[in-house]
């Protein structure tokens, strides 16, 4: 995959390309959708969020149109304004194996769209499904080798750290013919508000200590694998230090929540780096 | 929808800790849309756009760092505007709000000709061209005599907005602002969610303004 800048806009923060009103596309590598499932999904109830100065968590629960709909809007054109301005990347989800498989045989026909397919196996929010994917390993390579044999291009699971160790499942992901990786997704976390927990998908700084491990031990492991660094950065320093332990790509999530031009940013100091 | 700096022209001080911020610069926005204004936190606050005269303004209530951080700021970085702008039903209306909603309800009764009521738990340190009630008894009682009028918008608290709805919906139909938290601003996080009767509304980009009767039993 090669992407100018190495730099992806993370599923989910992202939304289905909202954010190209505020970010040129220039000064992006690819743009990851939302995660796509194969039924609607409505998401979790509210509350969903709650943000500090280090954190956020997010309780969204992958609300969704789903892949029809999807489709739908994809044969009506609907994202072309996308997909000439930027590199996308699907994303797609399911709450069980045999809904990763549908969906991919759904996706498969338009994958000349992509850049790359996205397998999400970590988000924490959903009951099934996501985390519960790649707790069970079994289903995971099931999942693996259904979906290498149905799509041709360029595939990446995105994982999180919990659930197994995460140098081990990169292992089994190249294994089984997949090109790439993205560490890490959001942890799961708590916090009391006003009395009320609040459960979710921790994302933010807080992370990047524990992404950039993940990543390191994946590098180290796995090199051969494509990997898409993600988690809590938000300056040149913390791009230096992902490329440092092997990133190939880093990836932006929350960071675009606290000022979307921070894409700018930092695709001008990856170039400047390159160069 | 656009990035943008504003520089701010005066910070008034309407209370202990609400108070109204104008700007140097001017914004097209329709009534009640708002922008998310960076703030020490992961994420923007959102902020209801409004005018002070004739001044582009915003109001706030301090209670917390994000917001300390706001009233101390000489620029402020924030994307908008955002959200549906309001658009009242026909006939006479009265907005029912509190002191750090000011702005809006200044633009409001400028575009809209409506009445405007404030209901403060303290004095104001400065002259507003509202009606204002003091107090927690005052306020239900300004509600209880609010009548001859066609629709209700009502800004505050969850709590304050609760018990204004509860004493309006027999009048008039009666609009909310939601206040429910935001990542985002354009719709791309589906953070913002409400539960209504026609299923998940989302805050940034349905709202913020609702019929009450459409959210609330």
């Amino acid at each position: 995959m090669e992407l100018n800048p190495p730099l992806v806009i993370a599923s989910g923060v992202g939304g289905m390309g909202e954010y190209l009103k505020l970010i040129d596309p220039k000064y992006i590598g690819a743009y990851t959708l939302k995660t796509v499932t194969l039924f609607p999904k409505q998401g979790n109830p509210p509350p969903r969020l709650f943000a500090t100065e280090s954190y956020l968590i997010n309780n969204i629960g992958l609300e969704n149109i789903g892949i029809d709909a999807f489709i739908e809007n994809l044969n009506a054109n609907q994202y072309e304004e996308l997909f000439e301005k930027v590199k996308v990347i699907f994303s797609l989800g399911g709450d069980n194996p045999e809904e990763y498989k549908l969906v991919a045989q759904k996706i498969a026909t338009y994958e000349k769209y992509f850049e790359a397919i996205e397998v999400n196996f970590s988000c924490p929010n959903v009951k099934n499904g996501g985390l519960n994917i790649l707790s069970d390993l079994f289903s995971f390579k099931e999942v693996l080798i259904y979906l290498r044999k149905v799509l041709k291009g360029f595939l990446i699971a995105k994982v999180g750290v919990e659930g197994n160790f995460v140098e081990n499942v990169a292992q089994i992901v190249k294994d089984h013919g997949w090109n790439g990786i993205v560490l890490i997704n959001t942890i799961r976390g708590l916090e009391v508000v006003e009395g009320k927990l609040i459960k979710g998908g921790i994302s933010g700084p807080v992370l990047k200590p524990i992404a950039l491990r993940a990543v390191y031990e994946v590098k180290n492991k796995v090199p051969e694998l494509y990997v898409i660094g993600s988690g809590g950065i938000t300056n040149e320093k913390d791009v230096d230090d992902f490329f440092k332990v092997g990133a190939n790509a880093i990836s932006l999530g929350t960071a675009i929540y606290k000022n979307p031009q921070i894409v700018e940013k930092i695709a001008k100091y990856i170039r400047r780096c390159c160069e | 929808m656009e990035n943008f700096s504003l520089t701010v022209k005066k910070t008034f001080e309407v209370t202990r800790d609400s108070f109204i911020i104008t700007f140097n610069e001017k914004i097209d926005f329709a009534p009640t849309q708002f922008i998310m204004i960076e703030t020490p936190s992961v994420v923007r606050k959102p902020f209801a756009l409004g005018k002070w005269f004739d001044d582009l303004a915003i109001g706030i209530q301090v209670i917390g760092k994000g917001t300390q951080y706001i009233v101390k700021q000489d620029v402020l970085l924030a994307h908008g505007p955002l959200g549906r702008g309001f658009v009242p039903p026909s006939g006479k209306g009265a907005m029912i709000t509190t002191p750090a909603c000011l702005a809006m309800a200044f633009d409001l009764h400028q575009r809209y000709s409506c009445d405007v009521f404030i209901g403060s738990l303290e004095r104001l340190q400065m002259e507003i061209p509202f009606k204002t009630v003091f107090g927690n008894e005052k306020f239900v009682n300004l509600l209880k005599s609010l009548n001859g009028y066609d629709w209700f918008y009502v800004v505050g608290s969850d709590q304050m907005e609760k018990v204004a709805f509860n004493l309006l919906r027999e009048k008039a139909p009666v609009y909310l602002s939601f206040n429910e938290y935001m990542a985002c601003g354009i719709g791309a996080c589906r953070g913002c969610a409400i539960q209504t009767k026609e299923g998940i509304k989302h805050v940034c980009i349905d709202g913020p303004v609702f019929r009450g009767d459409l959210v609330w039993n």
